[in-house]
């Protein structure tokens, strides 16, 4: 009896890889939204004065947060899919993984800190 | 018995020349690129490297984006630099990344989630159409300023 189902790993990878495509699915729709906004005209994206205004809104900010939070994931569990490709020793696997997460959070934490430093203005302050 | 009659199961004396190639380890680069690919193995090379470049712009992009904490002299300086025409067309060019990595990761989709599997290779064609269509639609309006320029 072949028993090479879960040889080496706890898991099959399934839910890693439904999330991908669904998360995959998402950041498509995020990623036009993004591009519209940022492009719609040379000021909409690159000044701070627009950034500021948009994130009167909490709406942005919580697309925002969204938005970076399934980047990181996606972004990272497919660098750790490309490693799954390579037959790795336990310990390379385990370092792998820990500087992905390590990385993702890290970024995760200074881009919210970056959302949240963003300040609400009080004359606009109705607008969320 | 004739000694030219061979019977069916005699051993030839002569065994076939067959030359079994193998995997140069040494040269994989060459080698990779030697081998014949369909469409689905450039997809597949492709949204490696997109998706590599793609997680990496990410990380530039919250580092990048850091100077909003600074208030508003820190960020627009900031931003200006990022406006020059070579930072312009690298971003044009990044949009050419997003669009494989999306256009593809669909057609990922499509192949594992609705039978895409009998028609990924047309599925592969309309990719490049569409995203080549994009890719150019998208210059006119990142660059519709320079372009307006160009004719008054």
């Amino acid at each position: 009896m072949l028993k090479y189902k879960y040889k080496s790993s706890k898991d099959s990878g399934s839910k890693s890889w439904v999330l991908q495509r669904i998360t995959g699915l998402a950041l498509v729709v995020l990623m036009i939204g993004h591009y519209i906004l940022m492009h719609y005209n040379p000021e909409s994206g690159h000044t701070y004065g627009a950034v500021l205004n948009r994130m009167q809104h909490s709406w942005y900010r919580i697309i925002d947060l969204t938005f970076i939070t399934l980047a990181m994931y996606h972004g990272l569990n497919g660098i750790w899919n490309i490693f799954r490709d390579y037959k790795l020793k336990q310990w390379a696997k385990l370092s792998i993984i820990s500087a992905l997460v390590i990385l993702g959070l890290a970024f995760t934490a200074w881009g919210y800190s970056i959302i949240f430093s963003i300040p609400y203005i009080n004359s606009v302050a109705g607008a969320n | 018995m004739e000694k030219d009659t061979k019977s069916p199961l005699e051993i030839p004396n002569e065994v076939p020349d067959f030359k079994i190639k193998t995997f140069d380890q040494k040269n994989w680069i060459s080698e990779n690129l030697h081998y014949k690919k369909d469409s689905g193995s450039w997809a597949w090379i492709l949204h490696r490297i997109t998706g590599i470049a793609l997680i990496g712009y990410l990380f530039l992009h919250v580092y990048s984006l850091s100077p909003l904490t600074k208030g508003e002299i820190a960020f627009n300086q900031m931003m200006q630099s990022y406006t020059t025409p070579f930072f312009m067309v690298v971003e044009w060019l990044l949009f050419a990344f997003v669009l494989f990595h999306s256009l593809n990761g669909i057609r990922i989709v499509i192949v594992d989630w609705a039978d895409g599997a009998k028609y990924h290779k047309q599925l592969y064609k309309l990719s490049w159409v569409l995203g080549i269509i994009l890719f150019l639609a998208m210059g006119a309006l990142m660059f519709s300023h320079e372009i307006k320029m160009l004719f008054n």
